[in-house]
């Protein structure tokens, strides 16, 4: 056989597209999942904000309160040190209404379809 | 819905640092743009390097959340293609490495040969010939499936396929030799004159 022909049918194939297909929505569903990705961290980042925000805010009056009011503040503690297990578990709670406010629950309504995807109908 | 279609239209005359730009400035469309503009050859590469057809999404997917990730820290110093490239190319042998498929640094050729003279030597016949190449690439070693995709079928020159696989410009021109030779070789036992006047006139060469 022609060394050359070899070659060119050789050639040929090398340039010829292989059949690897990706789905025709591909590009949107990568957006989408980079815009939830954005999302998600934003949400998570704000509840991390929020809670230090809140956590410094009951430093500083519980700090102001002890100059204020000590016997208050030694009260509070001794209280919360005789009830530790329902402290921690109230602190959980509540750390956990506001987990669910901001990241949960955005993040379940987020990945339900929209009500006009829903109903096959286009949106944009 | 006008105003999607005309922005639509503006991500599509838009060349690549224009497209960074609006990217880094929060515009999706304009992302969405780049992920059509570049999901060929993504493909093309994280294909013929993992060879699973199940797993080519989600690592296409990786690779475009890797260049969304970490598009402020590209710098014009090369064509965004072989930017692109190069995660491509990192994310695919990180996915061979993850699943413990050997990614040899010297392919023996004679053993190359044997696996691709073992495999359906009888079915060519029956098939298109440029299909049949097309399997016994799939069968060849993995530099040599990246060397010939980047060269052949995306037309990267050897100093950027040198950017994006690390390996040295030399070696990229020994594979493609190699590569060249090895299937050559197969071809010449198993092509005789009837089917290559077949294949001429499938090609319409």
């Amino acid at each position: 056989m022609n060394n050359e022909e070899l070659d060119k049918i050789i050639e040929k194939s090398f340039r010829t597209k292989p059949d690897f297909q990706l789905p025709a929505d591909f590009a949107q569903k990568v957006t989408l999942s980079v815009v939830r990705r954005d999302q998600w961290k934003n949400d998570l980042f704000e509840y991390l904000y929020l809670t230090g925000v809140i956590a410094a805010l009951l430093f500083v009056v519980g700090g102001l309160y002890y100059y204020i009011d000590k016997e208050l503040v030694v009260r509070v503690f001794s209280f919360m040190s005789g009830n530790i297990i329902q402290v921690i578990f109230a602190v959980f709670i509540l750390n956990f209404i506001l987990f669910a406010d901001r990241v949960l629950l955005r993040l379940l309504f987020r990945s339900l379809p929209h009500p006009l995807q829903r109903r096959g109908l286009e949106f944009g | 819905m006008q105003h999607l279609r005309a922005s639509c239209c503006q991500t599509s005359c838009m060349n690549d640092s224009e497209l960074i730009s609006q990217i880094l400035n929060g515009n999706m469309n304009a992302f969405t743009f780049l992920v059509n503009r570049y999901q060929k050859l993504v493909v093309h590469i994280t294909g013929r390097l993992i060879q699973r057809h199940d797993e080519l999404e989600d690592v296409c997917q990786d690779v475009f959340m890797k260049v969304y990730q970490n598009l402020d820290k590209y710098r014009n110093e090369c064509k965004l293609s072989t930017w692109i490239a190069t995660i491509a190319y990192n994310t695919s042998i990180n996915y061979l490495r993850k699943f413990k498929k050997v990614v040899e640094v010297n392919p023996d050729d004679s053993v190359v040969l044997r696996n691709l003279t073992d495999c359906r030597s009888g079915d060519y016949e029956r098939t298109d010939l440029h299909r049949y190449i097309h399997e016994q690439i799939e069968l060849l070693p993995v530099q040599y499936r990246t060397v010939l995709t980047l060269y052949h079928l995306e037309e990267f020159s050897y100093q950027e396929i040198e950017q994006i696989t690390g390996m040295p410009e030399g070696t990229i021109k020994s594979y493609l030799f190699r590569a060249k030779a090895l299937l050559k070789e197969k071809l010449k036992f198993v092509v005789d004159e009837n089917s290559l006047k077949s294949v001429k006139e499938i090609t319409h060469e």
